[in-house]
């Protein structure tokens, strides 16, 4: 009987959206893997392109966006949406630069000066993401959408303020020259793994820990499910909203800096533009929706590395052009997204067609007399 | 699932069936090049440019710019051209500064950089290959106006900002040679005037001009920005002046067929981009390791010589900076019988 019941409750195993998020990426692997051995076995290629190798290293450019996807996500549990934080991940990086910069003159030591304006970035992409908060509590009339696209064009409007329209760079400054370390990557049994990529799954267990496993989380996915029914049982929706846009700004902040060592220690303000659609993408791609309650970090884990994937993928061995790749990446995310509504479609029908077969079994039966209508 | 399993399965034969985009070459070079933005005709020209040579050459290319302009963009272009392994990487840079690491990092696995239109910093290079120099630029215009005006009579010079170096350099290319150069003896420069690169400004101040010196036989403009804005003044006062300057085709098409530029000048792209595969080429053969002093041919352009790189300091002058630099020193001229070719891509 126990086992008829697991094998009953298999099929709904099967449809959990990470085991398809795996199938996908399993899919992914092999036919680009199929695609490498081709293009070798045809000397279009020179070496193996498509190995765990080069894979794990080639995620590294995709990883800039993965700590927003953190902060994303959770704005997208608690069903509220943020497309600012791009911009205040770019005014983050204009005010680390600005500070350094003005420390450095006013002469305090460069490694005080640059711990003093990473903090200060932090604190900066939290404020960023505060004011995004306060609105959002404060005026529920308004769509999260809206007011966060205001303060997008705020955040990126102070960011050309403050830098202009050129690159801050530091040149032949070593302190400074430090963020370019957090491009580097590490060898673990010969394979370099970005850096990023073990901050972002060291902070993705953090965040499962918390999301998942505490009631804390909990309260998040309850906000997102039923905000009046949680406010009711006595949790402070509105903190918990403030608490969360915070957080998804510092996170902001965070991608900030990484995309500082990415780009060689330099600064603009027009930069991470459109970052903020790819955290989008990676959390709704990761099982999150945009109408909130439901989530799970694995599932973005999977879908940052999935989206990584299928760039290489398709730029190295398929030859796609850049834009071609975000062309395929939006088909895959309508695909996969629709795809629930499709099997709960198609769930919903079965069940329609079955009643309609047991109503008419039972109506036959009637007729055959073998049912008395109405108890006589 | 078997839903699922089918629409992704058909997606991926969908990939599958469009990988006949990949490259055809054997053993041959392959070289990845990196443009601004993708959809941008100047870089759909400049591929042209790579494709003539990669003909002649014998070397297979990919190429390939963020959609949206950006460096981390380009960055991801860089690294996924590392991983396929390419022998050269030909960029022109959105930043100069922000793409040094990446392309340090295909240097140490070998690859050969070029950078062409917009410079990579020294430490991220090989070599960098550009349209003319500031003194090549400056020669040529002012030679320009002074056979629309026969050599003779009042020239004037309407600029950008009054602190742009470029335009300072150039200005000061063509004051030397007006002064210095004998073939330029009577023409008497009246001065230089600045239109800030804004429309209205650089129209006030050609009118300026105009009223100041009715005599006024020529205008050098080497601003993109201000040149529409100074013909049409020109054309609008019904002087005979003539003008020329750095100007794109589509801009200024209606001016030239109308007679008051006889010719207006910019690069070729096309040029460009076929010089940079040719250097490319010549790094990775080892032909030429980007030093100095160093010489490579390119078919129809000429022997480019390798210099040393040059920037404008704090005081305005003209100062050696780190990393080299070849100049094709050819302009593309624009003129009545020319500039149809031109206003879709320049």
């Amino acid at each position: 009987m126990a086992i008829m019941n697991s094998l009953r409750k298999l099929p709904r195993k099967l449809l959990r959206w990470e085991t398809m998020l795996v199938a996908l990426l399993v899919l992914m692997c092999l036919i680009f893997n199929r695609q490498d051995t081709a293009r070798q076995l045809a000397g279009l290629s020179k070496r193996d392109a498509f190995n765990l190798a080069s894979v794990v290293k080639g995620l590294r450019p995709y990883m800039l966006y993965s700590f927003m996807t953190l902060g994303m996500m959770l704005i997208l549990a608690i069903g509220d949406i943020d497309i600012s934080t791009g911009a205040a991940a770019a005014l983050s990086v204009a005010v680390l630069g600005s500070t350094y910069q003005a420390l450095c003159k006013a002469g305090v030591p460069a490694w005080l000066a640059l711990t003093l304006s990473v903090v200060i970035c932090l604190i900066a992409g939290g404020l960023c993401g505060a004011a995004n908060g306060l609105l959002v509590t404060r005026f529920n009339e308004l769509f999260p959408m809206i007011i966060t696209l205001a303060t997008q064009l705020f955040y990126r409007g102070i960011g050309y303020l403050i830098l202009g329209g050129g690159t801050m760079t530091f040149k032949n400054d070593a302190t400074f020259d430090l963020f370019k370390k957090l491009y580097n990557t590490v060898e673990i049994g010969g394979v370099s793994v970005p850096v990023m990529l073990i901050y972002f799954l060291l902070l993705a267990v953090i965040y499962y820990v918390w999301i998942h496993l505490t009631a804390s989380g909990r309260k998040i996915f309850a906000l997102g499910t039923n905000a009046r029914a949680t406010y009711f049982s006595g949790v402070q929706t509105n903190r918990i909203k403030l608490s969360l846009f915070t957080l998804c700004g510092l996170m902001s902040a965070v991608t900030g800096i990484f995309f500082v060592g990415a780009t060689s220690s330099s600064i603009r303000a027009d930069s991470m533009m459109g970052y903020e659609m790819y955290a989008i993408a990676a959390a709704v791609l990761g099982g999150f929706s945009t109408s909130g309650g439901k989530g799970s970090v694995i599932g973005v884990v999977l879908s940052l590395i999935i989206f990584g994937v299928m760039k290489i993928g398709l730029g190295t061995l398929y030859g796609f052009a850049d834009s071609m790749v975000n062309l395929s990446v939006g088909v895959i995310l309508i695909l996969t997204t629709l795809l629930p509504n499709l099997i709960g479609d198609a769930g919903s029908l079965m069940r329609l067609c079955r009643r309609r077969m047991q109503s008419h079994v039972s109506s036959r039966a009637m007729q055959s007399g073998s049912i008395a209508p109405n108890g006589k | 699932m078997k839903r699922f399993v089918s629409i992704v399965l058909a997606v991926m034969l969908v990939l599958g069936v469009s990988a006949a985009y990949a490259e055809k070459a054997g053993d041959g070079l392959l070289i990845g090049v990196v443009y601004k933005q993708s959809g941008n005709p100047y870089f759909q020209a400049a591929v042209t440019g790579f494709e003539k040579a990669a003909g002649e050459l014998g070397f297979t290319f990919t190429h390939d710019g963020p959609d949206d302009g950006s460096s981390d963009g380009q960055i991801r272009i860089i690294e996924n051209y590392i991983a396929q392994g390419v022998d050269a990487i030909a960029v022109s840079a959105n930043d100069a500064d922000a793409l040094v690491s990446a392309l340090q990092e295909a240097k140490a696995a070998g690859i050969k950089v070029v950078s062409w239109d917009a410079p990579v910093a020294a430490e991220g290079r090989d070599l960098d290959v550009e349209p003319a120099s500031s003194k090549a630029i400056a020669l040529q215009l002012l030679e320009s106006i002074a056979d629309s005006i026969d050599s003779e009579g009042q020239l004037a010079i309407v600029s950008a900002m009054a602190t742009a170096p470029n335009q300072n350099l150039w200005i000061s290319f063509i004051e030397d040679a007006l002064k210095n150069d004998p073939a330029y003896s009577k023409i008497e420069y009246v001065g230089t005037v600045y239109g800030d690169d804004e429309y209205t400004k650089s129209y006030d101040e050609t009118l300026g001009l105009i009223n100041l010196y009715p005599n006024l036989k020529g205008i050098i403009t080497p601003t993109t920005a201000g040149a529409p804005a100074v013909a049409k003044c020109v054309m609008d006062e019904g002087k005979s002046i003539k003008v020329t300057g750095l100007t794109l085709a589509s801009d200024m098409a209606e001016y030239i067929k109308a007679g008051v530029c006889d010719a207006t000048f910019l690069w070729n792209p096309i040029e460009l981009g076929y010089a940079a595969a040719y250097a490319a080429v010549a790094l990775v053969k080892g032909d030429i390791t980007g030093a100095v002093g160093e010489t490579f041919d390119v078919p129809g352009v000429g022997t480019l010589s390798i210099e040393q790189s040059t920037a404008v300091n704090d005081v305005g002058e003209l100062a050696p900076v780190d990393g080299t630099i070849s100049y094709l020193n050819k302009l593309n001229s624009f003129t009545v019988e020319t500039v149809d070719e031109w206003v879709n891509i320049l």
